[in-house]
């Protein structure tokens, strides 16, 4: 009997366990599609931004900036972004793991380099690695907000500016689609040029672009936008990380709540084999009694 | 773009207006005119105005006789810096903040203009940059107070 009840046991807990991976699932594909929102919203505002510098482009006034610069790297900043939290797959460890090989190859190339982190996990991981982290934040969840992420590009605009760093990487988890995230390290100082965005200037578009009068001038105008643009490119690191760690968790918990299903299956077929050998048992006993009381 | 067909088909006589902030898409409607606080002053935009692209400063953008609210009167909006783009009857105001006036907390507008005024800026670009925050700051307060 003890057996039977060990494995119903067993089957209760794994039950108990089905039901939260589940609910996580449910509540990360709550997530998922509201970050998701917030993310396709968000694109009109790079997709503008990129058309008004095509514009400036195609008018022909040279663009030049100390931004689009690419100086020798001596001193460099890396920007982390992972999750708060775990049960996420590999989500948090892929991003780590991108994030060790860039200090890795900027410890190799002899260049200083400033680690910021986002993200409790990301935080312990890395420290555990021996890594320095100059600044850490864990404020940000599936909901990263322009108002908490801007202050931070404008921190490195003006250390670059500064010369202070040479070069921003972010490693981050790029959203390509639902069914495909993968950890990537991007440079997002010097920037890079317009033309460079993919995306070709139309002929169309180009030559209605030349009647574009500029206030005050393109010159004073792409000042003001490539760190726009740099902001929001730096924001949408962000909502991506939002987005592949909610579809992360999703999958993950996903086969977390498969493979309970298959655990609980397994486990009651051998309790009821077990169950089932103890009754059969009792009744052999119960006939040897029989057999012995005819005698 | 959010293009949905209502705010896209062409109304005689309007443009079209969006507005984008980092976000989201805050605004996108037909209007008769629209004001708009460029860098050095207010200018004014209606159907048929040659295509510009200028810089935004700190002040509130005007929507009059817009095609969803009939008989509303002018709606405001208070944006700070960014950039506008006009082109064949669409304006495009791309900002990184912008707020609708009935949503605009004047008494937190009010508490960081005196914040500003109190803190102390020393070397040319602070000075400069903290003018410019004064001067964004009173023109939230002045959009807030219409």
């Amino acid at each position: 009997m003890a057996k039977a009840r060990a494995l119903d046991r067993r089957r209760k807990s794994v039950r108990n366990i089905r039901k939260i991976t589940r609910t996580m699932e449910l509540i990360a594909t709550a997530r998922f599609k509201k970050a998701m929102d917030r993310s396709v919203a968000a694109r009109d505002y790079t997709k503008q931004l990129a058309k008004i510098l095509e514009n400036i482009a195609a008018a022909g006034a040279g663009i030049v900036h100390p931004l689009l610069e690419v100086r020798p790297t001596k001193r460099s900043a890396v920007l982390v972004l992972t999750g708060n939290r775990g049960l996420c797959g590999g989500y948090n460890s892929n991003v780590v793991r991108q994030a060790v090989a860039i200090l890795g190859q900027w410890r190799g190339e002899q260049v200083g380099c400033d680690t910021t982190v986002s993200g409790k996990r990301g935080i312990s991981a890395l420290k555990f690695r021996g890594i320095d982290i100059r600044r850490s934040f864990t404020n940000f969840e599936d909901k990263p907000e322009f108002d908490a992420v801007a202050p931070i590009g404008r921190e490195y605009l003006s250390a670059y500016a500064a010369g202070e760093i040479d070069r921003l990487d972010v490693v981050y988890t790029r959203f390509h689609n639902i069914a495909k995230q993968e950890a990537v390290t991007e440079m997002l100082l010097p920037l890079k040029p317009p033309e460079a965005e993919g995306q070709g200037a139309k002929p169309a578009t180009t030559l209605a672009s030349q009647e574009y009068d500029f206030y005050p001038s393109a010159g004073s105008i792409l000042e003001e936008i490539l760190p726009a643009s740099f902001l929001s490119r730096l924001f949408k690191c962000f909502l991506d990380a939002a987005v592949s760690e909610q579809v992360a968790r999703m999958v993950a918990m996903k086969a977390a709540t498969e493979n309970a299903s298959g655990l609980i299956k397994d486990l009651s077929r051998r309790y009821n084999r077990a169950r089932q050998s103890q009754i059969t048992g009792e009744i052999m006993e119960i006939l040897g009694g029989v057999e012995a009381l005819k005698q | 773009m959010a293009d949905t067909t209502t705010a896209s088909t062409p109304r005689a006589g309007m443009i079209r207006f969006i507005v984008v902030t980092p976000e989201t898409t805050l605004v996108d409607t037909h209007a008769k005119s629209v004001t708009l606080p460029l860098f050095d002053g207010s200018r004014g935009i209606a159907r048929g105005h040659s295509p510009f692209i200028g810089r935004l400063g700190a002040g509130e953008v005007r929507l009059s006789g817009e095609a969803d609210r009939p008989g509303e009167g002018v709606r405001r909006l208070f944006v700070q810096g960014g950039f506008v783009e006009v082109g064949h009857d669409v304006v495009t105001v791309v900002t990184q903040r912008a707020i609708p006036q009935e949503k605009f907390d004047a008494a937190h507008a009010r508490a960081e203009l005196e914040k500003l005024l109190s803190s102390r800026a020393t070397g040319d670009e602070a000075i400069g940059a903290k003018l410019e925050a004064v001067e964004a700051a009173r023109a939230a307060l002045r959009t807030a107070a219409k």
